[in-house]
This record gives structure tokens, C-alpha cells and sequence, in this order.
């Protein structure tokens, strides 16, 4: 199959016209309406107390929305991969089937978890608003994509605001530190990551840091990678950098020690750091880069667990998911262990949707949603969901390998390594590969602020497509010297 | 760049693809093992959601059974006269079982794998699982007047007591009553709160109502022990008969000490005179202690421990869905101490059940049967899943001893030296009880001054159908306190075999 990626590259025939890929786009997210469609009746189906017009607004609602970001596409951003949407379409839509369906726990006659009294009561964390807000959040993610498509006509625009972006990603990750826990701190578990405003909800400031320091990031990098490339020392064949170019690294390693240290969020930590040293890889090729990022992250890491008890007990819990922990009643441990319990509940088909009783596991609609589809979707539903983020994954390293721009193409493969990375982060902790730090599942897990910056992650990779695709301007007239072309 | 990246790329694919590979091992290989796991409340609240079987009565009174229920779970557990078969089916709680629940709880939660095939069928015909019915030996009608008998000498006390009786032919368990008790359906509850409450109560009380006192609580088994004593000394010679003479010195001098041995009013045993001597029946019936602990120390402590151990002392037994503590008799280190321990003295100790076993024993011609308490388990089609058939536990009596004694326990309740005459008066229509009295010091009885009560009996005397074994605690002489309960048990009994 010939790729459409050739099509932007110069030296193409004018019979070799490139095609923008809309159709294929607009099939691919029919086709992912149809599976939450499916899911939705499916869930429907297995609840009691449920009216088919209710799910019909949900659904309505939700396919105009991203029928709204398709039109976005078609007119900002018409060469963008055609994959991108469809994907973020269905990840979304059936992380609004799951928190419909938790949302469904203990009300309308569904069985719940019990309260202390034998009364059955819905998951607390859950309002009854709860799918009608991430139905929100999803506009506002929408929203976004469609801004950051509109504002931003060129990536290399972000080249100019690196060090802005930097001190603003900076920020954002150290506000909650700076704030008291009532406004930051998550329920009691310790961690201080939010931003809590009385009355109109929280947000999670580290998400769009993320973003911000990944565009920071890929701007220092491509200004100084030939600094950073030249050899140092060479010891043990690995070419250790000059001590002034060091600083940099040692920044970024101290800002993720600060969240480990201050905020307790390992998760965030771990991402972040990993980007960091995946990008400073791909801008210098410099293997040395690598092995000082890693080991600086595993001595960290290391050091915390001895030092830190929250570090400490997510080691061991990992470690012995079932052991001293699990019977003393630690939340960490308990929280592993009934999530473990619910995969292991669904076994290869599931349990089906709305008859598993996911309800059993702390926080099952955010850090825990993936062992939620695993219990009612089994083996075959979560295979089918790492799939798809794998898929998603591709395709954006699939552009960083498509962009000639070098600031492009490490903003796209830091980008994509950083949604891989969350997703292994999270999915493995859930599973026990790793051990346990409490992240978003990118689109599933309830909440706005995970679901806005993946969108926003995703228009990014829209553009950087659209921007490696589009053709080269046509000359307007065929003969001459001097040609005459149209900037759009 | 695209170098780096493609080996960025690369250690993508190796992250996605070690995740696919847990999920995989997690899913489809750990399932069963994670499903046996600590805390696993899916595996609990899945059984839950599953009728449980009922328990029944020998006599089809229902003692237990289920109630649907809008909570977290489809039904709840409910006793009916819950405190009088607490100690009988035990309880089922949202956390823990005990007794026949606890036993039995595959078969009545109905996953136990004799069930497979017929839930199986169930779900092909769509018909809702229920789990297996237990049919237990008890007797409604026995059971009732053992409990109310407890409860008449012991509310409003801080002692406890225990009635057991036996179908002394099989080993069926016929009653099984404890004092203080408990109500189970407290403990049924899906209200966590209202549960852990309860149970607090329950484990801070003192006596525990948990413990069944029937067959867990020891107590000295006094004169109730000179069975085991006669049963040894008619065991060493042939010749001997309840008529045999044996000394019955008013007042028995202990060698090695200056103290003495007097029977309980410091009578004089029979027409024997001050240190004349009297047939074994009459001091058996009168419960001559002079005359048993001079027994016992020619017998010796090992002979005596080897009878008792015969009778199911010092043995732990193992009944399905029943508690036990083993009865105990150690041997004496001294001479003296022999004599006490051969009238139930010393460090003996006895359950009520005990008591009732030294009962069938002799109305069973010497036989003793291994007591159960689950006759049979029927499962939701009505076929029977699981039945126990009676099982000979030993003989630690011949027949003819056992004849003897059966003389010699018939004259102790009917003949007017008999201790326990006064209580029965040949007023049992025409039931003829046989039985011994025991009235224990007990020493741990600290702030009671009163001896423990101690009643064993079988009835009728010439085809006996049951034996009962009663013990309360301080209550005082075990014919004026123990034997009443006892009475009551075996007429209650006897009714419904028409016997009156």
C-alpha cells in the first residue's frame, strides 16, 4: 500500500497528488460511533432502571462533539493523519461508557458496594452529574483541540515561547506544592497535585505541564543538542557530556524529585523524568544521555523508597501484593489487591458490561479504570484497548519519523514516547508489572483536566501530521523563472 | 535523529508488548489462585447472592433459613428460636461461619462439587440455584425442654451448664442445649455495625454465651465418675456382681496423710456399720464416697485412666460441625489423690456430652457410638447428597458389666437409698430412668459456694432409647438440680416415641 506519507515530500510529480485522507477519517470515526453505541446498549442492557433516551442524548451529544472536531480538522488541519481522531474518539467514548456505567453503582436498584449500615451505596467519588460532567470536560477537551488547531498554524510558532513555556510548565507542576493541602491534597491519599476551587471542581495543573515542558524541552534541545552532542570524556566507551552541559538534566531531575518529595505523585515523576531523557536521546543520539538519565531515576527512586514511607509501601506492595500489608488494611495495598481480584473476576471474555462488580476497588473510575474494563470487558477488552493506545502511539512516532523540522520531530516523538510511557506507567501499575503510582489513564479515567490535556495532546500531533503531509504550494503559472505561488 | 528514534521506537514496542504479556499471565493463568485469595469480596458476595440451604430439625422443624433481602446481598440468614439451637447450627455471618454453618457451607451455600451437576442442570433449566438442606439428629422436643430447663435453674446467674443427649444405639445427638446463649440472627445481619457490636458483646461477655458449654465447657464430673470406677473394678474379676461385698468404712483414713475421707454427710454407707462393708449396688446407689475411694486405690491411677480413656477421656473428638473439648482424666501421682480422682475429684473434668457418652456406654450393652450431629444433606431435588451412618467409637465395657451397671443406676433412681430417688419418685408414669448423681466441690467455683450438679441418665432402663448427660455449674446437689433437666429431656423424648 503506498504510503500517504511521501506526499509532502518534494520531488513528487503533479500527477502524485496528495490526498488529505477526510473520508477515511470520517468511515474510521463512524465505525468507532458504532462501538460506544454498542457499548452503551450493551451497559444499558445489563443495569436496571435505564431509559434508551437517556443513553440517545449521551450518544447524540457525544457524536456531535466530535463531529465538531472532524469539521475543525477539515478546515485547520486538512492533511492531518486520519487515524488520530478516530482513535482519541474511541478511547473517549468508552471511558464515558465506564464512568456511565460506575455512575450506575448503587443507584436506580444496581448492586453497590454497602456502607457500615448493609444499605448499598453508589461510589462516593461519583456525582450524580458525573457522565452528564465528563460530557462537559469532553466539550471542553474538544474545545481546545479545535483552539490549538485554529492559534496554532505552525508548531515551530511554539520554538519561540520555549522558555516561557518552560517557566509555565514549572509553575503549574510546583503549585500545589506551594498551596495548603485543603485546596491540593487528593482525598487523604497524600498527594498534592491538585488545585481545588470551592464550589466549580478541581484541576490537575501537573497535566498541562506536561505539554508545556515537552514543547520547553524539544526548543532548549534542538537549540543546543550540537553543545550537547559534543563528547566529554570518554569512559568505558560511553561519552560522558562536558560537567557546564549537565546543568540542564540536573534541573529537570531535581524538579522530579521535588513532585516525588513534596507532592507524592511517583507517576508524574516517573513520566516526566522519562520524557526528558527519551528527548535529549533523540536530539543528540548520545547513548551516554540515556544511561546518566536512567540511572539518575533509579538511584532517586531507590533513595525515596528507603527514605519516604509512601515510596516505601508501594515497593512492597508491589512486591508482596498479598502480604503484611494487605492485612493490616493499607489502602495501597488493598486497592492493588481488589483491583487485581476484578481483572481476575473477568478471566478471558468479562464479565460483560454492568455485571461485574467493579465497585469493590478504591477509585475504580480514575487510577483503577483499566482494571475495571478488564473485569467486565476480560482479557479480550483490555488486549483490545492497549491495541488501540498502541496504535495511537505509532502514529505519532510515525510522524516524528515523517517531519524533517527538527524542533517538529522532537516535539512529536517526545510527545508519543510521553503517552506511551504514561500508559505503561499506569496500565502496569494497575497490573502489578511495576509498581503502583497512582496516574490518569489518558481518555478513560474520570476527570477533566487528563481528558482536556489529551485532547490537546492530540491536536498537537494533528498538527505536527498535518503539517509533514501537506503538499508543497502549486505554482500557479507553469512557465517562467520566477513562479508566482499561493500561501494560503 | 530518526536513529534515536527508532530506537525509541523499539523500546515502545517493548513496554506495550510487556504489558500484553501481564495482562495475558494475569487473566488467563492467575485467575483461580487470585480468586482464593485474602479479601477477595467478590469471591464472598458472589456466594452470597445464592439461596442458602436450610437447616432442619430430625423432627422437620426448620431451624434455620432464608429471607430475601433488598441489601447487598439477594437473602438473609434467619434462626428460628435462635438462642435454643445456637449452640446447634452455630452462625453465619457476612464475615465468618461457625458450627454446621461453618461445616457444612459448601453444600448449603451450594458450591460444593456433589452440587456441580445439579447446578448445572438448574442453569440449563433456569431455575434459581439454591444450595443443599441439612438435616441434623436433633430433636426439636428435646431440644426445647433442655434449653428451657437450663435457662429455669441459671437466668440471672453467672454460671453456665450444658445438656447433651444421645440416642445411645447410634451416637445421634439428640439434644444439645448450652446456657448462657446467644442469638444468632444478631449475628446474620448485613448491618456491619449493628454485627460488630453484637459480636464485641458477645466476645467481651463473661461466661462467653460463643462457647457451647455442652461440649466445650469441663467441668469436675464428681460421683457421675464412680461408673468409670465400678466399670474397672468389675473388669478384673468375673466373679465379681453387684451384690459382691465391698468395705465401706464410715471414715476413710489416706495413707501418706493424716486427712480423711467422709461421705458427703459423713453417713455411715448402707447398714455396714462403722467399718463394716455392703454390697457395690448399695453404695454405688447411696454414692459412698468412702467406699469408691478405697476402690480406686486398689485399682490404681492406671487402671482408672485406662477405663476413662476407654469412655472418650483424654480424646479429642472430632464431630462435623460441632466444637469440642476433650474431658480429662490425668493420672493421680499419689495414693490419696487416687481416691479422689476415682469419685470424680482431683483434676477430673468432664463436658456434658462426656457425661452422656459414660450413659450410653451402659444402656448400649457396653458399646460406645461416636456421637454426630448431621444426619443427612438433601439437595434442592430432594436427593440425599451426603448421610452419616452411626460408627462404633469402642467397648469399654462388656455387656455384662454393662448389665450391672445398668442395675446398679436403675437402683440409684428407683430403690430409696438411691440418691436421686427423692427426685424421681416413681412418679414417671412408666418410665423407668436409670442414672447417677454427681455433686462436684468445685475449687474455680470461687465466689459460688455451691458444687457443680452432675446428672447422667438413659431411659427406658429395660430398652433404653436415650442418654443425657446434664452439668451446671455451682447449682448445687446433682439430684435436686441436674436430674430435673434431665427428667424432662428423656419424657420430652419419650413422647414422641409414644413411650409415657
Amino acid at each position: 500500500m503506498p504510503s500517504p506519507a511521501v506526499g509532502g515530500q518534494p520531488g513528487q510529480t503533479p500527477d502524485d497528488v496528495v490526498t488529505s485522507r477526510r473520508r477515511t477519517e470520517l468511515s474510521m470515526i463512524a465505525f468507532a460511533f458504532g462501538l460506544v453505541a454498542f457499548a452503551f446498549i450493551s451497559c444499558a442492557l445489563s443495569l436496571k432502571g435505564q431509559h434508551p433516551s437517556t443513553i440517545a442524548e449521551y450518544m447524540i451529544a457525544f457524536m456531535i462533539i466530535i463531529l465538531g472536531a472532524h469539521l475543525a480538522i477539515r478546515r485547520w488541519a486538512p492533511y492531518a493523519d486520519p487515524l488520530l481522531l478516530p482513535l482519541g474518539t474511541l478511547l473517549n467514548g468508552l471511558g464515558l461508557v465506564m464512568i456511565y456505567r460506575l455512575h450506575e453503582v448503587g443507584r436506580n436498584g444496581n448492586p453497590g458496594p454497602a456502607n457500615n449500615n448493609g444499605t448499598i451505596i453508589p461510589i462516593t467519588t461519583l456525582t450524580s452529574s458525573a457522565v452528564v460532567l465528563q460530557l462537559v470536560y469532553t466539550v471542553v477537551g474538544i474545545g481546545c483541540f479545535v483552539a490549538f488547531l485554529v492559534f496554532i498554524k505552525e508548531p515551530r510558532v511554539l520554538q519561540r515561547y520555549t522558555y516561557i513555556l518552560g517557566l509555565i510548565g514549572v509553575v503549574l507542576i510546583a503549585l500545589p506544592a506551594f498551596l495548603p493541602d485543603s485546596i491540593s491534597e487528593v482525598g487523604n491519599s497524600g498527594a498534592k497535585i491538585q488545585v481545588a476551587i470551592p464550589g466549580l471542581g478541581s484541576l490537575q495543573p501537573e497535566e498541562f505541564a506536561k505539554l508545556a515542558l515537552a514543547a520547553s524541552f524539544a526548543g532548549y534541545l534542538v537549540a543546543r543538542r550540537d553543545v550537547l552532542s559534543l563528547a566529554g570524556k570518554r569512559v568505558l566507551g560511553i561519552d560522558l557530556p562536558r560537567g557546564r552541559d549537565i546543568g540542564p538534566i540536573v534541573t529537570v531531575w531535581l524538579v522530579a524529585l521535588l513532585l516525588l518529595v513534596f507532592e507524592s505523585d511517583i507517576g508524574t515523576s516517573a513520566v516526566f523524568m522519562g520524557m526528558f531523557v527519551a528527548m535529549i536521546y533523540i536530539a543528540t543520539s548520545r547513548t551516554s544521555w540515556l544511561l546518566i538519565g536512567f540511572f539518575g531515576f533509579v538511584v532517586g527512586a531507590f533513595a525515596a523508597a528507603q527514605l519516604f514511607s509512601h515510596v516505601h509501601i508501594r515497593f512492597s506492595v508491589w512486591l508482596h501484593p498479598f502480604g503484611a500489608y494487605l492485612t493490616q488494611g493499607s489502602q495501597p495495598a488493598y486497592q492493588t489487591a481488589q483491583g487485581l481480584y476484578g481483572m481476575a473476576s473477568g478471566g478471558l471474555l468479562g464479565r460483560g458490561l454492568g455485571n461485574g462488580m467493579p465497585y469493590y476497588t478504591p477509585l475504580v473510575q480514575s487510577d483503577f479504570i483499566f482494571t475495571a474494563f478488564g473485569e467486565e470487558l476480560g482479557l479480550a477488552g483490555v488486549m483490545a484497548l492497549l491495541l488501540i493506545y498502541g496504535l495511537l502511539v505509532q502514529r505519532g512516532l510515525r510522524i516524528a519519523f515523517m517531519i524533517k523540522d527538527p524542533y517538529s520531530k522532537l516535539l512529536a516523538g517526545g510527545l508519543s514516547f510521553m503517552l506511551a510511557l504514561q500508559i505503561f506507567v499506569i496500565v502496569g501499575g494497575v497490573t502489578r508489572l511495576i509498581p503502583l503510582t497512582g496516574i490518569t489513564t489518558p481518555f478513560l479515567s474520570q476527570g477533566g483536566s487528563s481528558l482536556v490535556a489529551s485532547w490537546i495532546l492530540i491536536a498537537a500531533l494533528a498538527r505536527l501530521s498535518d503539517t509533514a503531509r501537506r503538499p508543497p504550494p502549486r505554482p500557479i503559472q507553469e512557465e517562467g523563472l520566477t513562479q508566482v505561488v499561493s500561501l494560503k | 535523529m530518526n536513529r534515536a528514534l527508532k530506537r525509541i521506537s523499539i523500546a515502545v514496542l517493548v513496554m506495550f508488548l510487556l504489558l500484553l504479556i501481564n495482562v495475558n499471565y494475569l487473566q488467563g493463568f492467575e485467575t483461580t489462585s487470585l480468586s482464593t485469595r485474602p479479601f477477595n469480596i467478590r469471591a464472598v458476595s458472589q456466594s452470597n447472592q445464592i439461596q442458602r440451604g436450610d437447616i432442619e430439625t430430625s423432627d422437620g422443624v426448620t431451624i434455620a433459613s432464608t429471607t430475601p433481602t433488598n441489601d447487598i446481598y439477594k437473602y438473609l440468614r434467619t434462626y428460628s428460636n435462635g438462642p435454643v439451637y445456637a449452640p446447634v447450627t452455630g452462625n453465619d455471618t457476612i464475615f465468618s461461619a461457625t458450627g454446621v454453618e461453618k461445616a457444612e457451607d459448601p453444600l448449603l451455600s451450594g458450591t460444593g462439587s456433589q452440587l456441580e451437576f445439579r447446578n448445572f442442570i438448574d442453569m440449563i433449566t433456569n431455575k434459581p440455584q439454591k444450595g443443599a438442606t441439612v438435616q441434623l439428629t436433633v430433636n426439636s422436643k428435646a431440644q426445647l425442654a433442655a434449653y428451657q430447663g437450663l435457662q429455669a435453674a441459671l437466668q440471672g446467674t453467672n454460671r453456665v451448664g450444658g445438656v447433651v443427649a444421645l440416642n445411645p444405639s447410634t451416637g445421634a445427638i439428640l439434644a444439645m442445649a448450652s446456657y448462657p446463649s446467644y442469638d444468632p440472627n444478631k449475628l446474620a445481619t448485613h448491618n456491619g455495625t449493628a454485627l460488630n457490636a453484637y459480636d464485641k458483646q458477645l466476645i467481651e461477655a463473661n461466661p462467653s454465651p460463643l462457647l457451647n458449654n455442652a461440649t466445650q465447657t469441663t467441668l469436675p464430673p464428681g460421683s457421675t465418675f464412680k461408673i468409670v470406677t465400678s466399670s474397672a473394678w468389675f473388669a478384673q474379676s468375673a466373679t465379681r456382681n453387684p451384690n459382691s461385698m465391698v468395705d465401706s468404712p464410715q471414715v476413710l483414713t489416706l495413707p501418706q496423710t493424716t486427712n480423711q475421707l467422709h461421705n458427703d454427710g459423713g453417713e455411715v454407707c448402707g447398714s455396714a456399720g462403722a467399718n463394716g462393708q455392703t454390697t457395690i449396688l448399695w453404695a454405688f446407689s447411696q454414692s459412698c464416697d468412702t467406699t469408691f475411694g478405697n476402690l480406686g486405690m486398689q485399682l490404681g491411677g492406671g487402671a482408672l485412666k485406662n477405663q476413662a480413656d476407654a469412655f472418650g477421656f483424654n480424646t479429642n473428638l472430632i464431630i462435623p460441625g460441632v466444637a469440642t473439648a476433650p474431658s480429662q482424666y490425668i493420672t493421680p501421682p499419689s495414693l490419696p489423690l487416687t481416691a479422689f480422682s476415682a469419685i470424680g475429684q482431683f483434676s477430673d473434668t468432664a463436658t456434658p456430652l462426656q457425661e452422656a457418652m459414660l450413659a450410653a456406654t451402659v444402656a448400649n450393652n457396653g458399646t460406645l457410638m461416636k456421637p454426630y450431629l448431621i444426619q443427612q444433606v438433601i439437595a434442592s431435588d430432594l436427593s440425599v447428597v451426603d448421610s452419616t451412618s452411626p460408627q462404633q467409637m469402642g467397648q469399654p465395657i462388656s455387656s455384662t458389666t454393662a448389665g450391672y451397671l445398668n442395675q446398679m443406676m436403675t437402683a440409684a433412681v428407683q430403690q430409696p437409698q438411691g440418691t436421686a430417688f427423692a427426685y424421681n419418685a416413681n412418679n414417671e408414669g412408666g418410665i423407668v430412668i436409670a442414672g447417677k448423681t454427681g455433686t462436684a466441690q468445685n475449687t474455680l467455683n470461687g465466689a459460688s459456694p455451691n458444687p457443680d450438679a452432675v446428672f447422667t441418665a438413659f431411659a427406658p432402663a429395660a430398652n433404653p432409647k436415650i442418654a443425657v448427660g446434664v452439668i451446671l455449674q455451682g447449682a448445687g446437689y446433682g439430684a435436686s438440680a441436674a436430674a430435673p433437666i434431665a427428667v424432662a429431656v428423656i419424657k420430652a423424648y419419650l413422647a414422641t416415641l409414644g413411650i409415657r
